[in-house]
């Protein structure tokens, strides 16, 4: 696995911050779906959370710091919308190379979990 | 009088990215034409851009620098000259958003023209600041050939859904030109992204910017998945992994118990094997997964990692399912789903994916039982063995007192070897998934019986290849493999 060894601290900890949010709605998401039964479309939008914060990790140097409480936000809409803003302050640079597929990914899940 | 735009070159390009960041969350169908108008104003603006920023010092810089934006801006001209000469999208009015980012960018060009242009960058602060902005235009161009390719994407979508109730020859026409459009802004992507990324950004943004769609998409990324899960799993069965693993297994369950159910509306899937034994089988696997995901997730760490190709592969299952059967937040209507693709196809795809789904859930089983390396954080291990001993003590099996995870463990929460229960726990929840698999797989076998009954939608044989059959005993003679207990 590659990892971006030379992040920047403030990136860092900001993307470790994307990492916790999507890490949450990716659980919010599959309480949801399975509170709705097993044919919930809500299984495949968790799966798309949890890859993108499994991308925002992969960027993160193995002591990343990524414990930390939950946020209160339960809205799982509302969690990625936060996570999008929290990426716009992450320089794109070499160090930081692979925030551009993130927000993307982020970006398209928005859209996705909005009706 | 307008207000003079006092903005700082760099506050310019975060407006552009922030610009396309709002297009694509909100991308859809309807724009696809303007935004096609549009985008080319867009890539040139951004070239423009980028031949005003002060040339590297004693070629200080990459050499593929330069190559790439007029690569991409060649693509672009030919895009549009394509459009000009097959009269689509055809006249009308631009995208809105899009002319705002080809106005940003040309705004920020003049400030550069006019005040720093003959700056030689010889500081080494100066030159970082002109690599950030290269990188933020290229990033710009990437997420905004995303956008319109998404719209693009829609646009086809909703045209070949018109099919249904007869469509204009101009409509007609929106279908294999919408596709050329898809594919050429495919390949831009690529290029913006092979520029802001490394190798890390190539192996994680996936294959789903090019490659085939409909129900061949969605047999490669079956097969894909099946072949990256069992490499993933035999060199690093960490519970991370396990917990991907399970999670896109079951959603496979799930998109198929959808796919399957339009089948059976459009009368491409037999009704009564539906409803009778291919939906609670389907359930049944589907809860099987998640509740053994739910037992992995309770055995990571935060700071746990997951294959990233094992990810890729997850990403391009999702990916292609969404192509056939998702609307929005929701599964698109079973005659939308046919107009997309051929049903039965997905749904001789879909039995082979169930065939190996059953492979798969024996490894699980195997990892619960004999890995003997799997751990967890202590105070999740420590409350699931006082769950599981609970359970089994209702059940009327008593066991001794004892302390399965040290008081000094949960206070510091180290990572600890599972306890004796947990495992029990696991390898029983693991054995209920392999037949619960077993029994998926049994009922879908009708499915091969179905499709090799029916007539393609061409009349042509069925086109799903039949050399990938799951080896191993016929399905429904198959009794599922029991391991022993730890």
């Amino acid at each position: 696995m590659t990892t971006n060894d030379t992040i920047d601290q403030d990136a860092g900890d900001t993307l470790a911050a994307v990492a916790r949010l999507l890490r949450h709605a990716a659980v919010r998401a599959w309480a949801q779906a399975e509170a709705e039964g097993p044919r919930s479309p809500l299984h495949l939008l968790g799966l798309g959370i949890h890859t993108a914060s499994c991308q925002a990790m992969a960027m993160l140097p193995a002591d990343a710091d990524l414990e930390g409480q939950p946020p209160a936000q339960d809205d799982i809409a509302q969690l990625l919308r936060s996570a999008e803003e929290l990426t716009r302050a992450i320089p794109v640079l070499d160090q930081t190379a692979g925030i551009s597929p993130l927000v993307v990914a982020i970006c398209d899940l928005v859209r996705e979990a909005t009706p | 009088m307008k207000r003079q735009d006092q903005r700082s070159v760099g506050e310019l390009l975060m407006d552009a990215d922030f610009t396309t960041r709002q297009l694509l969350m909100d991308a859809a169908g309807q724009d696809a034409p303007a935004m096609l108008r549009t985008w080319g104003e867009v890539v040139q603006s951004a070239s423009e851009l980028w031949a005003t920023l002060p040339q590297p010092f004693r070629g200080t810089t990459s050499p593929i620098d330069g190559v790439t934006i007029t690569r991409l801006e060649s693509m672009s001209q030919l895009m549009h000259r394509d459009q000009v000469r097959r009269g689509w999208p055809g006249d009308g009015p631009p995208d809105e958003r899009l002319l705002h980012v080809a106005e940003t960018l040309t705004r920020a060009a003049d400030l550069i023209d006019r005040r720093g242009g003959h700056i030689g960058p010889t500081d080494p602060a100066v030159r970082a600041d002109l690599d950030a902005a290269r990188m933020r235009i290229m990033h710009t161009l990437y997420v905004g050939a995303h956008s319109v390719g998404v719209a693009a994407g829609q646009h086809v979508r909703d045209v070949e859904l018109a099919t249904t109730r007869g469509k204009s020859d101009r409509e007609s026409r929106a279908v294999p030109r919408g596709r050329d459009a898809i594919n050429r802004l495919a390949a831009f992507e690529q290029l913006a992204g092979a520029y802001v990324g490394n190798q890390f950004a190539r192996a994680a943004q996936g294959e789903h910017v090019h490659g085939p769609h409909g129900t061949e998409r969605l047999q490669q990324a079956l097969i894909g998945w099946d072949i990256q899960a069992h490499r993933t799993l035999a060199a690093n069965p960490t519970p991370a992994n396990l917990l991907l693993a399970s999670r896109t297994q079951a959603g496979i369950a799930t998109a198929a118990a959808a796919i399957l159910h339009a089948g059976a509306s459009t009368g491409h899937v037999d009704t009564h094997a539906y409803e009778q034994r291919l939906a609670p089988t389907l359930d049944a696997s589907q809860q099987a997964w998640t509740q053994v995901a739910t037992r992995w997730a309770e055995m990571t760490s935060p700071a746990s990692r997951t294959d990233l190709d094992l990810v890729h592969a997850a990403g391009e299952v999702r990916a292609a399912v969404r192509e056939v059967a998702h609307d929005k937040t929701t599964w698109a209507r079973p005659e939308v789903m046919a107009g997309r693709v051929e049903l039965g196809e997905a749904a001789q795809h879909l039995q082979q994916a169930l065939s190996t789904a059953v492979d798969l859930a024996c490894v699980t089983r195997d990892i619960a039982a004999q890995d003997a390396s799997l751990t967890g954080p202590a105070r999740a291990m420590s409350h699931r063995a006082n769950a599981d001993i609970g359970r089994a003590a209702d059940r009327g099996h008593r066991g001794k007192d004892v302390v399965w995870v040290t008081p000094g463990d949960v206070y510091a929460n180290r990572t600890v070897t599972i306890p004796q229960p947990v495992r029990a726990g696991l390898v029983d929840a693991t054995d209920t998934l392999v037949q619960t698999a077993s029994n998926a797989m049994s009922a879908a076998a009708c499915l091969d019986r179905v499709t090799q009954d029916r007539p393609s939608a061409s009349g042509q044989e069925p086109t799903a290849p039949r050399s990938r059959r799951p080896e191993g005993p016929t399905p429904l003679a198959q009794e599922a493999p029991r391991v022993a207990r730890p």
